[in-house]
């Protein structure tokens, strides 16, 4: 008796816990849900909401920091490049190689660069999947049409994925342009580009919001995409993209940043008398508060808190360049304009003093910056436009930095400055050049090159040549993520320049497949020729 | 004659007579030859009818047959098996066993004799842990276990040692042995006083770790804690450390004349900034514990305290530790209740090891306050500090030392209660509950006037709070059930069945607080409504997280067969789930089998006490690290300005419901050798662990931009030899020497990998980024320094000239080429040793005793950061101090990764040695006194030039200008000696013991 009572209670209490099978176990620490809140519009930046706010926020990933995209395009070209400073900046020499044009597939920004697109297609496909109005669809459509414009240009042949968690085949370069032209010419309503555009069947708007694609930045973008079609297809198509950018110039409500197109300086030092109070013009279009410029067409937003991603102040400041602004973070002493491209502005270039930080830097107070470990006996920090080499052993305070997004006093080292996808400056150079290819007459792209040169305080130029409208064109675009396209579309992407060699190799102007995307794609994905 | 045959008659009929009616108590006392033992255990044989012997070594028991045999066993001692055949008192002599084979060993869910064990188990018992001033268990344990490596490089006192049981046991799981405390699985070794321990016992291989399934993969240690014992006089013991350290070797740097010599900015002073911020420091712990019993109940109080100050400024610690450990019997004795219970309350100083690393590459020449610069320097913004301003990676080590504060509390709770229930004899049934809490509260502040995270160069947000907070709770719930039978002569049987639930809760919260009023000397941190960083949007780093209801559960059985008293057979199977996994594959089953064989029971050889040969097979799990790696999720991100809408995006990593454990499967071959002095240990063995958790790049166009995924994959074999051998040199009555050795070799190579082949382990910042040190790449060994070999000599420019390694008269050296099949990269060494030795020495004469510890590695390199970084004596960096070891090149004026940065690290040390003296005190109070003085690291024999050849057997990665260290260690990347290492240093102990 004694002895069952004692087996009862052994197993009833094998009974009590052996029940606890349960592995029930939910994640508390991390969504895994997708979801879209509509809040309430605070002003200010304005911008998308809604579900297609995830897909506007992808673009900000590389299209303004180290690493990615950005850095690919810039360094790549003949704007600028990372320098090796001694031990400092080596990295491996991933960023001389892109200089160099002997980049190579292991290239870790490259593979940034892609999955950054992906990223920003699979965020675009998963809104796609879900319900959204026909407008809202078109919006998301054209940003995903932007992604694979960019993947076009760097890599040409990449999968078109339209659907979330498909595989499909490896497009070609050309199979990859025509789907970006088809989407572009299918959410404004369009069969194709004619000399009389009607976009009534467009479910896109019209209002002038850079932070929302309406019909203009979704026929811009057309307009560029024809600009380059020769490279990406084989076929010019200047008539289109003259046609294309003259709509937009025609209909859209946008003006030239002009004067009395001004903004507070933000990095206006209390105790340094000459930092201008106001930043007019040019300037406007790319200081901290350019938000509402009425330049943009489209832009990417950019905030330093909430919508961080532009890191140029950090990029391209020397590490004593903190004290100029009074910047939260050291900056990194990175980024280096190169002397030839400085040099091609005019001495009274207004884009020359504003896109660049030359000669002396004066701290906060006004006093100059030491630099510890200068280059030279003089310890006051002081930006050079020659550099006396690529590497290794680059001056630290060798060329001058990259200003054009203006920087603010005590900014944090993400930047608040929008910076544009397609703006109206870029648009006239867009027509301007497409007229004068498809007429074969370089003079009809003097009148807007003028305009441009004007609001730069420049006279006019009497005469134009491709070779003089590429300088005019790098001129205004610089930092803007098209240098690279256009040394391409003008065949200069083989020239030599600086340390960068001559060459005719015309596989260097697609850049290679990153190899992870290779590995991992257990042979769906083969690598472009020549590498 | 007559006698002899009347008592042959009589015996076969009193015999018979006797099981019928037989009763008889059979009483004695137990010595060995200095007196008396106590606590001695008799059992009648074949039975669970025992009794143990009282203080004075008498016992008295029971017996219901003239031909029971009584069996006296104690820990130490040769068993001895003595029949009763009629006698009524029968006194024992216990003989001392050098091989201990009777000597009880626990294993998993029970305990066996080291006779019995078929599986590589070392059992290691508080004479032979090493002595000094010792901050945590495992330290005890260094170099005693063969297979078991335990480096605390540098030896922060506030740093745990990385443990690995024979080499890397899993990539993506927990790489740490999982802990028993008492038989409760899940502990902190922390948790515990290295002075309330009575031995640890490591399970080695698969086939005795898969009792404990998906947490053995890494092996077990099963910590048993000292105990009173029935009928024990009331003890009290003392013991107290009394230690110094000093730094045992830094890295070699110029003074500042020798720094302004090669090119270096002369700022005006010559500061050893070394000598600045480190200290000869001072420890000492205290342990007070009071043991005894009664006839059914024993007690164990212990109380611990440790001071202990790290050589850096303003690191160490302070920790209060007691424990209680009770233990009574009821109902007839069938019923044992052990309560066990420790608290642990730890306050530390953790400091900032950055100061060591800045101060090996801050300007030598540049004055430690501001006031001594010659030129005007603004030292009130900087707390009265010199700063180097507009530097990369240069902070004035002094000021990051003396100024900020980086301190946290941990408080541990543990307890226990244990039930153990005699139905039958045969029939014993175990319910274990315990329960873990472990709180962790850490702050870091820099005020306003820190240029070091502390943002003083700025005119704005200046000074920074920390908070971090987090608790874990575990708690586990084990029955199991053990029945024992004795089936035949040749035949004993030994069943267990169980069930084990453990459930752990963590969650954590994380503050950051910038932006305090300056010019004001006070602790903002108690204080944090002054920070500014509220006023303003996106400035407040805030941070949490909870992980609750991660539960294993678990079903094991295990079989124990002895036949003939010399063939062992051993098998168990657990079936394991854990809710970190998906709902496809949460169960896993992990089965093991083992045998082994006493040959001299058959051999007889002379003078051999055993000669076992042992075989065993297990399967283990691995536990990945963090609850739903199978799970897809998602950001937040937010709209406009912050607060106008949010929606999800894709993160980085894809779902994958199909991830499964990761599985190690071990073929453990040993061989036990003992005779009356000499006894070795020899296992061979092979292991395979497939199915690796690991984070893998997937292709971004496939997963909706998603570019990694957790899958299952790849192969890692590791086989390994290890040999422990020990001899008693010398046994006489006044002296005696035993020397022992423990060797170790293995090699780990990569079967197959999913990540397919790549380079990891990134130099860092300042300038070398993407530059891969470590190879992984399937069918070569792991953790392999891969990189270009440098002629030895240099351009114009300064720039190394590396070697065309293969000859084809094309040189490939980029980092981004390494993998490419005319790469000029070489293997450079190795991360992982090719073997290390322990030797131990232990003497006795009269009074005194020496115990005498060397230590080595052999055959692994170290990637020497310091010198990569420094050693170039480059112009545009030249306000970092320059690394000079003997190895340095001045022609050299680029800093790029090559094999002159790759050092081979061999070493051999005196770990420890300590001398003893025992003082008779014939006195009431004081039984005796005993004075110790240790020495621990107190010299190396290396080529290595930087502060601790030790290998590295992880890696953490590289941080530079005040970033913080990666806190998942990537264990592929063993052999790279990071910047954040802490000095290495030596230590002197006054030891004191009083017994009561």
């Amino acid at each position: 008796m004694n002895r069952l009572i004692k087996f009862a209670f052994f197993f009833s209490a094998v009974l009590i816990f052996s029940s606890c099978t349960d592995l029930e176990d939910t994640l508390e620490d991390a969504l895994v849900d997708q979801f879209s809140n509509d809040g309430v519009d605070t002003g200010g930046g304005g911008g998308a909401a809604g579900a297609t706010l995830a897909s506007y926020n992808k673009l900000r990933d590389g299209s303004a920091g180290h690493g990615s995209y950005f850095s690919t395009q810039f360094v790549s070209s003949d704007e600028g490049a990372i320098t090796q400073k001694g031990g400092d900046w080596f990295d491996g020499g991933i960023w001389l190689r892109m200089q160099r044009h002997t980049y190579l597939s292991a290239s870790g920004p490259l593979n940034d660069t892609w999955n950054n697109a992906y990223n920003g297609i699979g965020e675009c496909n998963t809104a796609l999947g879900g319900s959204l109005s026909a407008s809202e669809a078109a919006e998301v459509r054209v940003i995903r049409a932007f992604h694979y414009m960019r993947l076009l240009d760097l890599f040409g042949r990449v999968k078109i994925v339209t659907e979330a968690a498909t595989d499909p085949p490896q497009s070609s370069r050309l199979e990859v342009y025509n789907f970006v032209e088809s989407e572009l010419l299918d959410v404004l309503g369009l069969g194709s580009v004619t000399a009389a555009i009607d976009l009534s069947g467009s479910p896109l708007g019209t209002d002038a919001n850079a932070y929302q694609v309406n019909q203009f930045s979704a026929l811009g973008l057309l307009a560029k995409l024809y600009l380059n079609a020769e490279v990406y297809s084989g076929t010019a198509m200047w008539q289109e993209a003259e046609w294309a950018s003259q709509y937009v110039l025609d209909n859209g409500p946008y003006q030239l940043c002009g004067v009395g197109c001004s903004v507070p300086n933000l990095a206006k030092r209390p105790a340094v008398a000459s930092d201008p109070d106001e930043l007019e013009g040019y300037r406007a279009i790319f200081a901290p508060n350019n938000e509402g410029n009425p330049e943009m067409i489209w832009a990417i937003l950019y905030d330093e808190s909430g919508a961080g991603g532009m890191n140029f102040a950090q990029m391209t400041g020397h590490y004593g360049s903190q004290l100029t602004w009074a910047l939260q973070d050291q900056p990194w002493n990175g980024y280096v304009a190169l002397e030839e491209f400085y040099n091609m502005y005019d001495n009274n270039d207004i884009r020359k003093e504003h896109n660049f930080l030359a000669g002396p830097q004066l701290d906060y107070d006004g006093a100059p910056v030491i630099d510890y470990a200068s280059d030279d006996d003089d310890l006051a920090l002081s930006f050079n436009p020659s550099i006396n080499e690529l590497e290794p052993n680059a001056q630290r305070e060798g060329g001058v930095r990259l200003g054009k997004f203006s920087f603010k006093i005590f900014q944090r080292p993400d930047m608040d400055n929008d910076y544009p996808i397609l703006r109206l400056g870029q648009m006239h150079l867009i027509h301007a050049e497409a007229a004068a290819r498809n007429a074969g007459d370089w003079s009809l792209a003097l009148p807007e090159v003028n305009v441009l040169r004007d609001r730069a305080g420049l006279g006019p130029l009497m005469n134009m040549t491709a070779d003089i409208f590429h300088d005019e064109r790098g001129k205004e675009m610089f930092m803007e993520s098209t240098r690279r396209t256009d040394q391409i579309r003008f065949g200069k992407w083989g020239d030599a320049w600086w340390e960068k060699a001559a060459d005719s190799d015309p596989n260097l102007e697609l850049m290679p497949i990153p190899q992870p995307q290779i590995d991992a794609s257990e042979g769906s994905l083969t690598q472009n020729p020549g590498y | 004659m007559k006698f002899k045959l009347l008592k042959s008659l009589i015996l076969p009929f009193a015999l018979l007579f006797g099981s019928f009616i037989y009763a008889q108590t059979v009483t004695g006392t137990v010595s060995d030859n200095s007196g008396p033992v106590p606590g001695v255990n008799i059992i009648v044989q074949g039975t669970t009818t025992g009794t143990q012997t009282d203080f004075d070594g008498n016992y008295s028991l029971d017996v219901d047959s003239d031909d029971a045999v009584l069996v006296f066993s104690f820990i130490g001692y040769a068993t001895q098996t003595i029949p009763v055949a009629g006698q009524s008192v029968i006194n024992v002599t216990l003989a001392e066993d050098a091989a201990q084979l009777d000597e009880v060993v626990v294993v998993g869910y029970g305990s066996t004799t080291r006779k019995e064990v078929t599986t590589a188990v070392t059992s290691v018992s508080t004479e032979e842990f090493n002595q000094g001033q010792i901050n945590e268990p495992t330290q005890l344990l260094q170099g005693k276990v063969a297979g078991l490596t335990a480096y605390n490089k540098g030896g922060d006192p506030n740093s745990n040692a990385t443990i690995r049981l024979r080499g890397i046991s899993t990539i993506g799981g927990s790489a740490e042995p999982l802990i028993i405390i008492d038989g409760n699985p899940g502990g902190a070794l922390n948790a515990v006083d290295p002075n309330d321990i009575e031995n640890i016992t490591v399970l080695k291989d698969g086939s005795a770790a898969a009792i404990y399934g998906t947490r053995g993969s890494s092996g077990v240690i099963l910590i048993t804690t000292k105990s009173g014992k029935t009928g024990q006089d009331a003890k009290i013991s003392y013991n107290g450390q009394f230690a110094s350290s000093m730094i045992a070797n830094q890295v070699e740097i110029m003074d500042a004349g020798q720094f302004i010599a090669a090119g270096g900015n002369d700022l005006g002073s010559d500061t050893d900034w070394i000598d600045e911020v480190t200290r000869s420091s001072f420890s000492q712990i205290h342990n007070i514990s009071a043991v005894g019993g009664t006839e059914k109940s024993t007690y164990r109080v212990s109380a611990n305290f440790r001071d202990t100050e790290g050589i850096l400024n303003n690191t160490g610690f302070e920790q209060f530790n007691f424990r209680t450990k009770l233990s009574t019997r009821l109902l007839d004795d069938k019923l044992k209740i052990t309560f066990n219970a420790g608290l642990t309350q730890r306050d530390s100083e953790f400091g900032f090891n950055e100061a060591l690393r800045y101060a090996v590459t801050y300007n030598p020449s540049a004055p430690v306050f501001g006031d001594d610069a010659i030129f005007p320097f603004n030292s009130e913004q900087y707390g009265g500090y010199f700063e180097t301003l507009g530097l990369f990676d240069s902070f004035n080590p002094v000021s990051i030392i003396e100024q900020n504060k980086n301190y946290g509390t941990r408080s541990i709770l543990q307890y226990s209660m244990d039930f153990r229930y005699s139905f039958t004899d045969d029939l014993v049934a175990n319910l274990n509950m315990s329960k873990q809490n472990i709180q962790n509260q850490n702050r870091t502040y820099y005020p306003t006037t820190s240029y070091f995270r502390g943002n003083a160069v700025s005119p704005v947000r200046r000074g920074r709070a920390d908070f971090n907070t987090d608790a874990s709770n575990v708690q586990t719930l084990e029955l199991f059930g053990t029945y024992s039978k004795q089936v035949s002569d040749k035949l004993d049987l030994k069943v267990t069945a169980g069930y084990s639930y453990q459930e752990n809760d963590f969650n954590n919260y994380s503050l950051v607080l910038a932006d305090f009023p300056p010019g004001v000397d006070f602790d903002f941190q108690d204080q944090i409504e002054a920070s500014q960083d509220l006023l303003e949007a996106g400035r407040v780093e805030a941070n949490s997280s909870r992980r609750d209801d991660d539960r294993i559960i678990a079903f094991f059985g295990r079989v124990n067969a002895t036949f003939d008293n010399a063939i062992y057979f051993n098998a168990s199977l657990r079936r394991e789930g854990s809710s970190r996994f998906g709902e496809e594959n949460q169960w896993g089953t992990f089965p093991a089998v083992a045998v082994g064989a006493d040959l001299n029971n058959y051999l007889n050889l002379e003078n051999v006490n055993l000669l076992k040969a042992r075989i065993g097979y297990g399967v283990t799990g691995s536990i990945p690290p963090e609850v739903g790696l199978f799970a897809r999720t998602y950001d937040v991100t937010n709209g406009a300005d912050g607060n106008s809408s949010s929606a999800t995006s894709d993160p980085l990593r894809a779902e994958n419901p199909d991830l499964k454990w990761e599985e190690k499967k071990e073929l453990n071959f040993g061989i036990e050798f003992a005779n009356d002095r000499f006894s070795a240990t020899m296992d061979i063995y092979t292991r395979t662990i497939d199915d690796f958790i690991s984070l893998i790049n997937v292709e971004a166009s496939e997963f909706g931009g998603a570019s990694t995924q957790y899958q299952n994959g790849g192969e890692l074999k590791t086989n390994g030899f290890e040999l422990t051998a020990n001899y008693d040199a010398v046994k006489t009555d006044k002296l005696t020497w035993n020397t022992g050795i423990v060797f170790s070799t293995y090699k780990t190579t990569l079967e197959k990998s999913t990540a397919g082949d790549q380079v990891i382990a990134n130099l860092g910042s300042p300038g070398q980024n993407s530059t891969n040190m470590i190879l992984v790449r399937e069918g070569e060994e792991v953790g392999q320094i891969w990189g270009p070999v440098w002629t030895g000599e240099v351009d114009g420019n300064g720039t190394p000239i590396l070697a065309d390694v293969n000859g084809d008269g094309n040189l490939v050296t980029d980092q981004g080429s390494a993998l490419n099949d005319d790469a000029d990269f070489e293997v450079l060494g190795k991360g992982l040793p090719d073997f290390e030795i322990g030797w131990t020495n232990q003497l006795t004469f009269g009074n005194w005793d020496v115990n005498a510890f060397f230590r080595g590695a052999f055959g692994h390199s170290l990637v020497n950061t310091f010198r990569a970084f420094y050693e170039p004596r480059i112009g545009s960096q030249a306000s970092y101090n320059f690394v000079n070891t003997e190895l340095a090149s001045a022609d050299i004026k680029t800093a790029q990764f090559s094999s002159h940065y790759v050092e081979k690290a061999d070493f051999f040390k005196l770990d420890n040695l300590s001398v003893g003296y025992n003082f008779d005190i014939d006195n009431s109070y004081i039984k005796n006194i005993r004075l110790s003085l240790s020495g621990q690291n107190l010299f190396t024999i290396t080529n290595y030039t930087g502060t601790d050849p030790e290998p590295a057997l992880q890696d953490f990665g590289a941080a530079s200008n005040g970033d913080f260290v990666s806190a998942t260690p990537n264990v592929l990347a063993p052999g790279i000696d990071r910047r954040n290492s802490y000095f290495s240093s030596t230590t002197i102990t006054l030891g004191l013991n009083v017994n009561f």
